[in-house]
């Protein structure tokens, strides 16, 4: 049976609907995953012909790349005291929200806006809060006292701190939010049950609220960690990944090998060792997501 | 009296919670109207003398007018590009089948949990160069608007509850797949389309490295983020503080008032998407 051609010009009209966030998609997500795939086996600087080079950059980021492994390392430190601060603060935050009274409503948009500036601006602004000679926050703490000495914040033992705290600054609002959804989809009536039982508060939070919010907790979580691997504007605009590559992340070192800026060690792009390190970086990634899900989905059969 | 205890504790954790909140940002707004010389030594909380005169400067001497201009041109371009292919696309996967649909789902599934970030940054520069889309506002735009996973997952949750039996009755009526598109559901889904409006608006003005990579071959084409920084990086740094600082409250004053007046929608949008994607 032949299409009508009325037939053919509605699905005309399907396929051109769809193509142009098709071509988008294909462009600039599906063809650069294949276009790592190909240069990872190759040495290329982005001037001269790419080199085919086999396992060559493979072998040198396994055995030779320090640099790496230290910014991996960097990265999970990173991770892990950011969401260590942000979702426990979240959370603390939701539950005060959760209860109605006056002004609920403004504290919610107040500690949500930073959320809604740029972060590599604002991350210069800190940059200049936190300078150790003229910087804001130690002229406050010299003069009220706290201090007697500059403290030198984006120095080599406290520059990860600082922009911790930082990305701690920017996303917690995002969580509270998430964390406030959830606690609202708790049936009210449980909670009265358990007043009439004599619950106390502690035994309504960890019997009642934390167990129940147990698969938002386990969305809000591997979001946090996967918004943890791609913060790096504002450690580049406050670190660089500096001092001493104290704050060099993964992917702000993956950055610098496609785009290098005079303060890294070296100064022509490495394109196909780049690529190479790209594909390696999200096959970690990808399994650290399998992991969580695991262990996460293992967790909520034993609560 | 446990109870007055654990009120006062909540209130003052949600005092020092707004005082960090807010206080970079008021030494932004603030510092934006002091003199280069106060921003270099210190002084009060509030400016000595409010120096309006820094925007001034800042407009015209470091060219902010254009840096802005770019800025409105590049987020506009970025919210039209995206209302428009993630929309068409959205009514397609939601209401059609189509050969390879399970796999392009799958697709746009996999890729929104894969953190991508900047490992994709130097192919997509030189797909675009290949393009001759380097170098222009337009080109940026596209790269900013990309393949948004997200939002077609955010669409199709909202298509889903509008009732088949509209299109259907329409198709009847000889109305053209486009046609029921443009007139049924644009209108019904306006809700879910403001969200990705001020969604891919607001990723737009506040992209910076992006902008960066596709601003060096044309520096004229930078946006307020690329420009404020770059003034870090500028032989006379110390000179430029406070227009660096006014550069930064114009880069962030703007979408703060946009935020103030349509805040339930950033924060409904946040949780539908996390919740559905």
């Amino acid at each position: 049976m032949k299409p009508s051609s009325k037939k053919m010009f509605r699905n005309g009209q399907l396929y051109a609907m769809l193509l142009p966030n098709l071509v988008l998609f294909v462009g600039l997500t599906v063809y650069p995953i294949v276009w790592s795939l190909r240069y990872m086996l190759y040495d290329y600087d982005g001037i001269h012909a790419a080199k085919f080079t086999g396992m060559d950059n493979f072998v040198r980021l396994f055995s030779r790349d320090d640099v790496y492994w230290d910014s991996l390392l960097n990265t999970l430190v990173y991770a892990c005291g950011k969401l260590a601060l942000i979702i426990p603060l979240a959370f603390l935050l939701a539950m005060i929200l959760n209860v109605p009274f006056k002004g609920r409503t403004a504290i919610q948009v107040i500690v949500f806006s930073p959320t809604i500036m740029s972060s590599a601006v604002m991350a210069l602004m800190f940059y200049l809060l936190l300078n150790v000679y003229n910087g804001d926050l130690n002229r406050f703490l010299l003069y009220v006292g706290i201090i007697d000495q500059p403290i030198n914040w984006l120095g080599p033992s406290l520059a990860m701190l600082s922009v911790v705290l930082v990305a701690v600054w920017g996303g917690v609002g995002n969580y509270m939010v998430y964390f406030l959804s959830g606690l609202q989809t708790i049936p009210k009536d449980i909670y009265e049950s358990a007043d009439l039982e004599g619950a106390t508060y502690w035994q309504r939070l960890f019997k009642i609220t934390i167990p129940m919010l147990g698969p938002v907790l386990r969305i809000v979580l591997m979001l946090a960690i996967l918004a943890a691997f791609q913060d790096i504007q504002s450690i580049m605009v406050m670190t660089e990944g500096g001092p001493l590559g104290q704050t060099q992340v993964v992917f702000l070192y993956l950055y610098q090998l496609f785009f290098p800026v005079s303060a890294s060690a070296s100064n022509h792009p490495e394109i196909g060792y780049g690529a190479a390190a790209s594909v390696v970086t999200g096959l970690i990634l990808g399994i650290i997501t399998a992991i969580y899900l695991l262990v996460s989905k293992k967790l909520d059969n034993i609560f | 009296m446990k109870k007055i205890a654990g009120r006062t504790v909540g209130i003052a954790f949600i005092v020092v919670m707004i005082a960090f909140t807010l206080y970079p940002v008021a030494y932004t707004v603030f510092g934006s109207l002091k003199s280069n010389l106060e921003l270099q030594t210190g002084g009060g909380f509030f400016p000595t003398e409010w120096k309006f005169s820094n925007y001034a400067e800042a407009f015209q001497k470091a060219e902010f007018l254009k840096y802005t201009g770019n800025s409105v041109l590049l987020s506009a371009m970025t919210m039209l590009l995206s209302l428009v292919t993630s929309s068409m696309a959205g009514y397609v996967v939601s209401r059609h089948d189509f050969a390879g649909k399970k796999a392009l789902m799958a697709a746009y599934l996999s890729v929104m949990f894969v953190a991508l970030g900047p490992i994709v940054l130097y192919p997509q520069y030189m797909l675009m160069k290949e393009l001759g889309l380097t170098g222009n506002l337009f080109g940026l735009a596209l790269v900013l608007t990309g393949g948004q996973a997200s939002n077609i997952f955010l669409i199709m949750g909202f298509i889903k509850s509008v009732p088949k039996e509209l299109d259907e009755s329409a198709l009847m009526d000889g109305a053209g797949y486009f046609r029921i598109y443009r007139s049924i559901l644009l209108p019904l889904i306006r809700p879910i389309l403001g969200v990705i409006a001020l969604f891919s608006f607001r990723l737009a003005w506040n992209d910076y490295i992006t902008s960066l990579v596709f601003s060096i071959p044309n520096p004229g084409i930078k946006p307020l983020t690329v420009a404020v920084v770059g003034l870090r990086y500028s032989a006379n740094a110390a000179a430029e503080l406070h227009i660096m600082t006014a550069g930064a409250a114009i880069a962030i004053v703007p979408i703060l008032i946009v935020y103030l007046f349509a805040n339930r929608q950033f924060i409904n949008g946040l949780t539908a998407g996390a919740v559905k994607g």
